[in-house]
């Protein structure tokens, strides 16, 4: 199929649904729909035409429209294609979530932040906003004070009950025995084995999307990079790329490869994170220690390259701030070097364990079809079978023009995430070597100096964690008027918490550490 | 076997030997300095800090910076016309009083939720705490709305290079086992209520140190409407680390400062 087809095809098949349709890009369909024909189109894109569900955002644009503008982007991943539908709503629009569970959690977020009710939702519960909130406060509304802090209530929260002989609920949270940030959850057991996990999230909730509107860009940017700590580079770039596209810009082409590299760090730095919690929450003291000497190596790099260990303030809107790769070379190859050699030898040594693969394997098997019904992303996803990197299936930066694998494997259980992971470090590696080869001498970034009114952009990078998107809308003075961020985590939660059914609660720490998924990136 | 006792005989001791021997400090983003003699007051950096921490003052024709504020971007570093903002090296900026940290008065949100007794305990506790604690301490961390930089730095306290444990230093599973508490974030809205659970079940006397510029004062965060401005309008702080987020060593230096080891 080719890549206008998408336009045609719904077009034909949906005559009366469609208001207008345009390409934005090359890869972005946008179609502006009746709202009583969502339904049909999304199952339409969604069923018949394989494309996940990967974003949904709500926008108040009561005082130009008169109503909320619902935004809902499928991928086509295999033909490298965004669809974004736009739907007007006045106080209720159709649920999609009774045929597309990716969709649940998108519109009970609305829900709570807009007050826009999904009707037909399976789940009427309250989601970001716990007990202590007063109903009929939509933060997100236009009309809420952003300094606004209401009173305080007292109002039960409801779990999903497991009634019968025998079971029992073992709360856990939010403030964890381990060094971790808040979140609760709610297991209900019978014996050993967990029957049902509930996680209740949104304890580090700071209002970030609100504390972005009216900001101008280049303020709205240091907030990004404080979405997630360990997602700074990540985050900062999808941001950084919206921006972009808004202005219409190009990031010079020494600029592009110094961020690919840079995000290559990041993940490398999460990686060896996450492969030493694996270890750790088996007790394999040996294998911590010296995945934890990577990390450090790869921190000690980071400091070389930039002196900041989060890589902050590394990214501007238009390219790198500074032009770190000069004369760096040698010394980032020297690290690689050794990180490379050092993660070859204890991967074989990690290999060789059997008590240890006797723990990681079979152990929070993600299924493949509840991967693609959650639309899990990132190794979390890829280790169940969906091929989602966002470095293949819609590239950015320099990432079509290097020469690397992604990584999928079917297991769907501990090991198969903890291959993922390892592989994937490997591929970081050499592409921040391909990368620093094929970087000419030239300008690393673009000034920007305002942004169009009234439009809107997507910027999509591959974190650590997966899939990462971020939606910014401009208001009539070319400021942010809402800006959406839909972090990797929000998608795999759900996805973890099907993980660990039929598991025994003492391997939860480990299949939560081979997700590793971030609150603050969830919460906002 | 034998390839991990290699492997453990390759690096027997990665530990770093801080604070008894200084740090090279020459290559890291530190604290801004503002150069009086330079600065022209134009305000550049003033309206454009991401975190507004930067202060003029126009009457005594002076400018400064919030520290505990600062979110050490380097952005006032890059946009200033006359190059009078420079990021120094200094990352040990521990202090016990906030004030210390800023140029601008200090005005702290009503303390609404917990009773007036904290900070009668902790004025009357304090002596005794140096007492107590001798050369050992346990410390809870508590997340209260952090974006995890943070957390993963104190989680970096642990690891093979820095390894506190050396120093006396543990972290405890339960705020029951503490002396200390470690905080990061904002105090966000619904962390309010665990923060001061967990502050009454650790047994007095007990320090509470503050990470980060959220921490400290609420950060790029400050007035939305879902966190407070630090945790200092919850529970009573004895040691301010700024930073964003600060490194394991001015985290560990702050810790022993509460504890008056430095």
């Amino acid at each position: 199929m080719k890549k206008t087809d998408y336009d045609k095809l719904i077009q034909e098949t949906f005559p009366e649904a469609v208001i207008k349709t345009e390409y934005k890009h090359e890869n972005m369909l946008y179609a502006e729909i009746y709202s009583r024909s969502i339904r049909d189109l999304a199952l339409f894109l969604n069923k018949e035409k394989g494309c996940p569900l990967i974003f949904m955002a709500a926008c108040d644009k009561r005082k130009e429209t008169g109503k909320f503008s619902v935004f809902y982007v499928f991928a086509d991943r295999l033909r490298h294609i965004l669809i974004v539908l736009k739907i007007h709503a006045e106080t209720e629009y159709l649920s999609v979530s009774k045929d597309i569970p990716a969709a649940s959690l998108y519109e009970r977020e609305i829900k709570d932040m807009f007050g826009l009710v999904p009707t037909g939702h399976p789940d009427g519960r309250r989601f970001v906003f716990h007990g202590n909130w007063p109903g009929g406060n939509f933060p997100l509304r236009k009309d809420f004070d952003r300094k606004h802090k209401p009173e305080f209530m007292k109002r039960p929260l409801y779990f999903q009950k497991v009634i019968g002989g025998g079971t029992y609920e073992i709360p856990v949270g939010p403030v964890h025995a381990g060094i971790i940030e808040p979140g609760h959850f709610r297991f209900s057991v019978a014996g050993e084995p967990i029957i049902n996990l509930e996680a209740q999230l949104y304890f580090v909730h700071k209002g970030i999307e609100k504390l972005c509107e009216g900001m101008d860009f280049e303020r709205a940017f240091y907030v990004s990079e404080r979405i997630s700590g360990d997602e700074t580079f990540s985050n900062s770039l999808a941001y950084c790329q919206a921006i972009e596209k808004l202005a219409s810009v190009t990031v010079p082409e020494r600029g592009s490869y110094t961020r690919v590299i840079f995000a290559e760090l990041e993940r490398l730095i999460c990686h060896f994170g996450d492969l030493s919690g694996i270890c750790t929450d088996v007790a394999y003291g040996f294998a911590w220690s010296h995945f934890n000497l990577l990390r450090i190596w790869s921190y000690q790099l980071a400091d070389a390259l930039c002196g900041v260990r989060f890589l902050r303030s590394v990214n501007v809107p238009g390219g790198v701030r500074k032009d770190y790769m000069a004369g760096k070379k040698e010394i980032m190859n020297e690290f690689l070097d050794k990180i490379q050699k050092e993660l070859e030898d204890i991967m074989k040594i990690v290999g060789r364990n059997n008590q240890f693969n006797d723990r990681i394997e079979h152990t929070g098997i993600l299924k493949h079809h509840t991967a693609e019904d959650l639309n899990a992303v990132g190794p979390g996803g890829r280790a169940s079978g969906v091929a989602c990197d966002v470095r293949k299936a819609f590239p950015y930066e320099k990432y079509s023009g290097l020469n690397w694998n992604e990584i999928v494997k079917s297991d769907g259980d501990v090991a198969a995430r903890m291959e993922v992971k390892a592989g994937e470090c490997f591929e970081s590696i050499s592409i921040m070597r391909q990368a620093a080869d094929a970087m000419s001498e030239g300008d690393v970034r673009v000034d920007i100096d305002s942004l169009p009114p009234d439009s809107w952009e997507i910027g999509m990078t591959e974190s650590s964690r997966g899939e990462n998107i971020h939606f910014v809308m401009t208001d009539s003075e070319g400021k942010i008027d809402r800006y959406k961020v839909r972090t990797p985590s929000f998608c795999n939660w759900p996805a973890l918490c099907q993980a660990v059914n039929g598991n025994i609660v003492p391997d939860f720490p480990l299949i939560n550490k081979s997700f590793n998924l971030s609150y603050a990136g969830n919460d906002l | 076997m034998f390839e991990m006792l290699k492997k453990i005989a390759k690096y027997p001791r990665v530990t770093g030997n801080y604070p008894k021997e200084p740090l090279d400090k020459s290559g890291f983003v530190g604290r801004p300095e503002i150069n009086p003699d330079k600065c022209s007051l134009c305000g550049e950096c003033e309206r454009r800090c991401p975190s507004s921490a930067v202060v003029l003052n126009n009457t005594e024709k002076t400018a400064g910076i919030n520290i505990d504020e600062c979110i050490f971007c380097g952005l006032c570093e890059e946009i200033c016309p006359e190059d009078a903002v420079k990021m120094s090296h200094e990352i040990e900026l521990a202090v016990k009083n906030r004030e210390e940290l800023r140029v601008s008065p200090l005005v702290i949100e009503e303390r609404d939720i917990p009773s007036e007794d904290y900070e009668v305990l902790c004025g009357r506790v304090k002596d005794k705490i140096m007492k107590k604690f001798g050369r050992s301490l346990q410390i809870r961390e508590v997340d209260a709305g952090s974006c995890n930089g943070c957390d993963y730095e104190i989680n970096a306290l642990n690891n093979p290079l820095n390894d506190v444990d050396r120093l006396g230093i543990h972290f405890v599973a339960s705020p029951r086992h503490a002396d200390m508490l470690l905080v990061t974030g904002t105090a966000s809205r619904n962390m309010e209520l665990a923060l001061v659970k967990t502050y009454n079940a650790a047994p007095d006397p007990k320090l509470v140190v503050a990470v980060g510029a959220c921490a400290c004062s609420g950060g790029i965060f400050r007035d939305n409407y879902a966190v407070r401005n630090g945790i200092d309008c919850i529970v009573p702080v004895d040691v301010y680390i700024p930073g964003c987020p600060p490194r394991p060593p001015a985290i560990l230096y702050g810790i022993l400062k509460a504890i008056d080891r430095i």
